[in-house]
């Protein structure tokens, strides 16, 4: 499980931003809203449109009731006492009009309802997608101890999950919220405008209504949780019995999992009656708190009207915004809990924005005649800052050479590997590239010197030539074809059927092992590059596919100075040196045969490594 | 259709709350329309004089009615959808009891993530659609004749006209439905596109980073997420069209009520209280119409999850006790193999192959190979986890296919590769293989005998410790010896590790064999290992070749004095092992 998953899932493991109002978080996010200010503007303007169209229709309904309609009523009964007939039609034309009126602004808040649902998201998109791009171009720029800490899942999660949470933020959140605010203020206002004594009685069971949802949103929220902590512990279990059924089934403990299936699905059900219990008491709990606020308006309202001292007109105008009223405090509790859970979500985002890169990026450019000589000078290095996987490790790789750095596994040879290419720093010592500190040095123009293949290597999805020439714009047509024919990678493009343009599939799953490899070969030859780092794959590939790898990094190697973690005989005979890692330190150098007469760790290696049949 | 109300006839076992809460809802509902009623006729018997005392009995009957229907709306709520999570419930718990009773195979070619949302996803939308949909729906189905009669019996002509606009709007949404769809599928991959980079990227930082291509990166990253603001957009568009579609018809329908409402006020045709009926439950007939929009979207998805658990209950359990099993009362220990082989379904090259050797009662063999050669598959067929394609596997002379599920596995101490334990009390996970509940001293006994007192004594907790996520995390070597205790502790007749001691260190593996062949005295042990070590003791050795076919077998000096794949792993072994000391 992944930490973000355990983020939404573990009711213990949210209590990141809980506050309900975080002021500093809302200051920052209000700093990627700046340059959209505009998008806001207008959000504001049609949901002010919007809200002043809907006010409108009630008011019509009065006027045609109180004028046109209520003076035609009187006039046929003085008609009719009087055994004439009444002339309606100035009534009627003005009944009319009304209507006209209704129609059209109708028709005018039908162009405001699209704009508001369209105009807010389109507002929360634009915003989100920009924050999304530069969480992205943050995490691109920090260091790997940065990527170790973290699983992948997790850092997916921040660019992905966390940011749509923060869009519902702006298109259900934060904007409608302070609207609906506003809304309500205005109603309130406007109903004792209309009529005092009735405004009064809504007033008094506003608070009534606003107290329910807020108490409920409190128990939801925490029976959710609950809810959602239960389905955790149920799905884990699951899982986990799917992942051991083998032992399951062998020690035949078929009946006791199930019976401990049952037990967890127990609590889940009892946590889940919980939250029906509360929403089936909450909708009717608010339904009887609207009927009492109706119903107070209909007693005050009826003796109004008895009295002559409101009509019916104005009756229904109350009737229809005391609705208007009512809904957004229906939604108050659940509005509250989406910007809730983009605090946290934010809150995550701004963790990894707030994160700096632990390897700082220097500035001096690399001259043109690289010589390519690189020195580790009384190198250490600590992943962690306590424990050294590199212990004072000195050595050269002179112009041109090649050094073949053996060991067995957790002896710091890839340690090495990611020091050259400055994922880390060492924790003591430097490295120098032609007499220069790497920490001096312009980071992406360092790496572009390096031609690498690494042993996890790795092809993106897009096209071949796309993974070839990784936006080098350097590398012409006609270098790329010398690289793929130097690495005989070639054979692995010609029987593609479209050739360079093919796809490649997901962690490039399209080739073999030893095609990726070839492929990673040609990759780094296409850069043409002074430095060659080579981390040899150890997986074992046929013998006709070895024999072409062998070939390539051959040309790989061929007058460029060279690191290579080697995995293969004859590389390491090839090699002008040979470094022997164990446990961290530099323990012994020499070449092959040197190394062989010394009889020292080098000959138990190669007795491992090399021996037949390996 | 008729496969859901397949699973509605689950519902159907809960009978008294189901019918009580389907009651329940034309009962609310008709304390609703009351409501309006009341309030309507309220409105045209106001008399000057009367007024406060004739208003306070209405308000009084209001309030009795509004109670009366927040009691029928809360049983109707309470019980439907409580019944919907038993249903769920028990329907897990079916779910559940098959994926566990379904043989090996099953699971060896099944994806666990597809597995597990059958028994999440899928029962969840089984559940929101015939659970509280199908209570919405009724609502609606009661809610929208009544409040229609109602008002056609008040004025017809103005009752026929008002649903106009209700009857264009239900069109139009089904015209826009379709394409709302296409849109929200576009959202949903291009947001799968985002995540996709993002893990590409992540997964292939060194890469990224080596190569300098950051900038690259961004680039592409930006253009997914700019793909998927433009989809999101579009599709907010038809979001509000849509909303403006259901809208404007809620509008029309007021004026609609108003413009022939107020034509017969004039004709003195409609009393002002009536009028206030139409607006009033124009109010209460609006959501449950959208309601209903809303369940038949999720018609599909349902249906689908229906047909996806039909599928998995159907699923045969091919492995089950024969005809006439055989059981045995005691059980010695013998194995017995006979031209053994097996082929994994789907493929075509034998995984083992003609492996024949017998290991007689409380003789140990070490099973040896290279990677692939089959090792792991071996000791699952003794299991019966799987079936032999050809050949026999014999328990003290009788075929295993022959035997009891329970004689066969009763009889085993299985100790597998992925060291898989449960997160639970480390006590419940010793004693996970045996009937009833270990003693105090017999759980230290076996914990001693796999070589994890000092370990135990050191949990916060004791026998009582939690492992695993929530609790302490052990490491690769304890979790083995752990695994051996747990094996140990239902006294088994026959020991079968799989490559059960590779994470534990050379000194520990020493005297954790050595107890194994103390206790060992009368049990069978099958040893596989990748390091030989382990089985040098063994009476028997069998070494597996790629081909899945037996290379050599015998004694580890025999083996040791032949050329091939087991003397020079063995001296790259004892290399590895000089080195680690250096």
């Amino acid at each position: 499980m992944s930490a973000a998953q355990k983020n939404a899932d573990d009711p213990f493991d949210d209590y990141v931003a809980t506050k309900s109002w975080d002021s500093s978080l809302l200051r920052r996010l209000l700093r990627f809203v700046r340059p959209h200010a505009g998008l806001f503007v207008k959000s504001f303007v049609v949901l002010s449109v919007l809200f002043a169209l809907d006010l409108v229709g009630p008011w019509l309904w009065k006027r045609a009731i109180d004028g046109p309609v209520s003076a035609a009523v009187a006039a046929r009964a003085t008609a009719d006492a009087t055994g004439t007939v009444a002339d309606i039609a100035p009534f009627m034309s003005q009944f009319w009009m009304w209507m006209g009126v209704y129609v059209g602004v109708v028709l005018f808040s039908i162009w405001f309802r699209y704009l508001e649902v369209a105009q807010l998201n389109r507002t929360g998109q634009v915003v989100i997608s920009d924050l999304r791009t530069k969480l992205f171009a943050h995490i691109q720029s920090l260091d790997l101890s940065f990527f170790d800490k973290r699983p992948t899942g997790s850092l997916v999660t921040r660019v992905t999950s966390d940011v749509e949470n923060l869009n519902e933020m702006f298109t259900s959140g934060i904007i409608v919220l302070l609207f609906d605010l506003v809304k309500v203020v205005a109603l309130l206002a406007i109903l004792f405008t209309l009529d005092a004594q009735l405004a009064a009685v809504v007033l008094a069971g506003t608070p009534v209504l606003i107290g329910i949802s807020i108490a409920f949103r409190g128990g939801a929220r925490n029976a959710h949780r609950a809810v959602r902590a239960r389905l955790s512990r149920l799905n884990g279990y699951l899982q986990e019995v799917l992942q051991g059924i083998r032992v399951v089934q062998v020690f035949r403990r078929e009946r006791q999992v199930s019976q401990r299936f049952a037990d967890h699905l127990a609590g889940y059900l009892k946590a889940n009656l919980r939250t029906i219990f509360l929403f089936a008491l909450f909708f009717p709990a608010i339904d009887l708190a609207v009927t009492l606020i109706q119903s107070s308006t209909l007693w005050i309202g009826g003796i109004g009207i008895a009295q002559g001292e409101l009509t019916y007109g104005e009756f229904v105008q109350f009737w229809f915004y005391v609705a208007m009223l009512v809904s957004p405090i229906r939604e108050l509790g659940e509005r509250y809990n989406v910007l809730q859970s983009a605090f946290a979500s934010s809150e995550r985002i701004f963790q990894v924005l707030d994160t700096r890169s632990a390897v700082a990026d220097g500035d001096r450019r690399l001259d043109r005649s690289l010589a390519g000589h690189v020195r580790f000078e009384n190198v250490s290095f600590s992943y962690d800052g306590t424990v050294e996987v590199l212990t004072d490790v000195s050595f050269e790789i002179k112009p041109g050479h090649t050094i073949a750095v053996v060991g067995a596994t957790g002896g710091g040879k890839s340690t090495i590997v990611n020091l050259l290419l400055r994922f880390y720093d060492p924790t003591r010592g430097r490295i120098t590239l032609d007499g220069v500190d790497l920490r001096e040095l312009d980071l992406a123009e360092l790496r572009r010197n390096f031609g690498l293949v690494l042993q996890e290597d790795f092809l993106f999805a897009g096209t071949i030539h796309e993974n070839l020439v990784m936006d080098r714009l350097e590398i012409t047509d006609e270098a790329l074809e010398e690289a793929l024919e130097a690495s005989r990678a070639d054979e692995v493009i010609a029987r593609l059927p479209a050739g360079l343009a093919s796809p490649v599939a997901e962690r490039g799953a399209t080739f073999s092992t030893g095609e990726r490899q070839l492929l990673a070969i040609a990759r780094a030859l296409a850069g043409s590059p002074k430095i060659v780092i080579l981390d040899e794959a150890t997986a074992s590939v046929d013998s006709g596919t070895e024999a072409k790898i062998e070939a390539a990094t051959r040309q790989l190697l061929l007058g460029k100075s060279a690191l290579v973690v080697a995995h293969r005989l004859s590389t390491v005979r090839r090699a002008d040196q040979i470094l022997v890692m164990h446990k961290g330190r530099l323990r012994e150098r020499g070449t092959h045969d040197e190394l062989i007469a010394q009889s020292g760790i080098y000959a138990r290696l190669h007795e491992m490594q090399f021996a037949p049949s390996a | 259709m008729a496969i859901l109300w397949r699973f509605f006839g689950r519902f159907l076992r809960h009978k008294r709350a189901l019918i009580a809460g389907f009651l329940a809802i034309p009962l609310g509902t008709l304390g609703d329309v009351a409501i309006t009623v009341q309030i309507g006729n309220a409105l045209d018997r106001l008399k000057v004089g009367s007024t406060t005392e004739f208003l306070a009995g209405v308000v009084a009957i209001i309030m009795g009615l509004a109670l009366v229907r927040g009691i029928f709306r809360f049983c109707q709520r309470w019980w439907i959808v409580a019944v919907s999570r038993y249903v769920e419930n028990e329907l897990k718990q079916e779910l559940f009891d098959k994926l566990v009773s379904l043989p090996f195979s099953f699971h060896a070619r099944s994806r666990s993530g597809d597995v597990v949302s059958r028994v999440t996803s899928d029962v969840e939308n089984i559940r929101m659609f015939l659970g509280p949909g199908m209570m919405y729906t009724a609502g609606a189905v009661i809610m929208i004749p009544v409040s229609l009669g109602l008002l056609l019996s008040l004025n017809a002509p103005l009752a026929a006209t008002m649903v106009l606009p209700m009857i264009l709007m239900g069109l139009g949404m089904k015209v826009f439905t379709p394409k709302l769809h296409v849109i929200s599928m576009a959202v949903q991959e291009s947001l799968a596109d985002i995540g996709h980079r993002a893990q590409e990227n992540f997964a292939g930082i060194r890469v990224v980073k080596g190569y300098g291509r950051e900038g690259q990166q961004i680039a592409k990253f930006e253009s997914a997420s700019n793909k998927n603001r433009e989809n999101q957009i579009k599709l907010g568009r038809f979001r509000g069209l849509t909303s403006a579609i259901t809208h404007a018809a809620n509008d029309f329908t007021f004026v609609v009520i108003l413009v022939v409402g107020g034509l017969a006020m004039i004709d003195r045709t409609l009393p002002a209280g009536d009028l206030f009926k139409f607006i009033d439950l124009t109010f209460k007939v609006f959501w449950p119409i959208i309601a209903v929009g809303w369940i038949a979207g999720m018609y599909p998805r349902a249906l689908a999850s229906a047909q996806r658990i039909d599928e998995l209950r159907a699923e045969p359990i091919d492995i089950e006790d024969s005809a006439s099993p055989v059981a045995l009362p005691h059980v010695r220990g013998a194995l017995s193999l006979r031209d053994v082989s097996f082929t994994y379904p789907g493929t075509t090259k034998p995984a083992l192959d003609g492996i024949t050797f017998d290991v007689p009662a409380g003789g140990v063999v070490g099973i040896v190979g290279p990677t692939g050669s089959g090792k792991t598959t071996l000791l699952l067929l003794l299991g019966r986890l799987f079936e032999v394609t050809n050949g026999t596997i014999t328990l003290d002379g009788v075929p295993v296919r022959d035997l009891s599920l329970s004689t066969l596995r009763g009889a085993l101490g299985y100790v597998p590769q992925d060291s898989f334990l449960f997160s639970e009390p480390y006590r419940d996970n010793v004693s996970f293989g045996v009937e009833g509940s270990l003693t105090d001293e017999r759980l230290n006994e076996v914990i001693a005998e796999a070589c994890m007192t000092d370990e135990v004594a050191r949990f916060p907790n004791g026998l009582d410790q939690l492992i695993g996520e929530r609790g302490v995390t052990l490491s690769g070597g304890q979790r083995q010896r752990t695994c051996i205790a747990r094996a140990l502790a239902k006294e088994p007749r026959i020991l079968v590790l799989d490559d059960a001691l590779s994470a534990v260190d050379t000194e520990t593996e020493t005297k954790l064999i050595d107890n194994l062949h103390q206790a060992g005295q009368a049990r069978t042990v099958v040893i596989a290992a990748h390091r030989l070590s382990s089985v040098a003791r063994a009476d028997r050795i069998v070494v597996l070749g790629r081909d899945g076919r037996i290379e050599a077998s015998g004694k580890h000096k025999d083996l040791l004095a032949r050329e091939g794949w087991y003397r020079d792993t063995w001296t790259r072994q004892q290399a590895q092992d000089e080195l680690s000391v250096l």
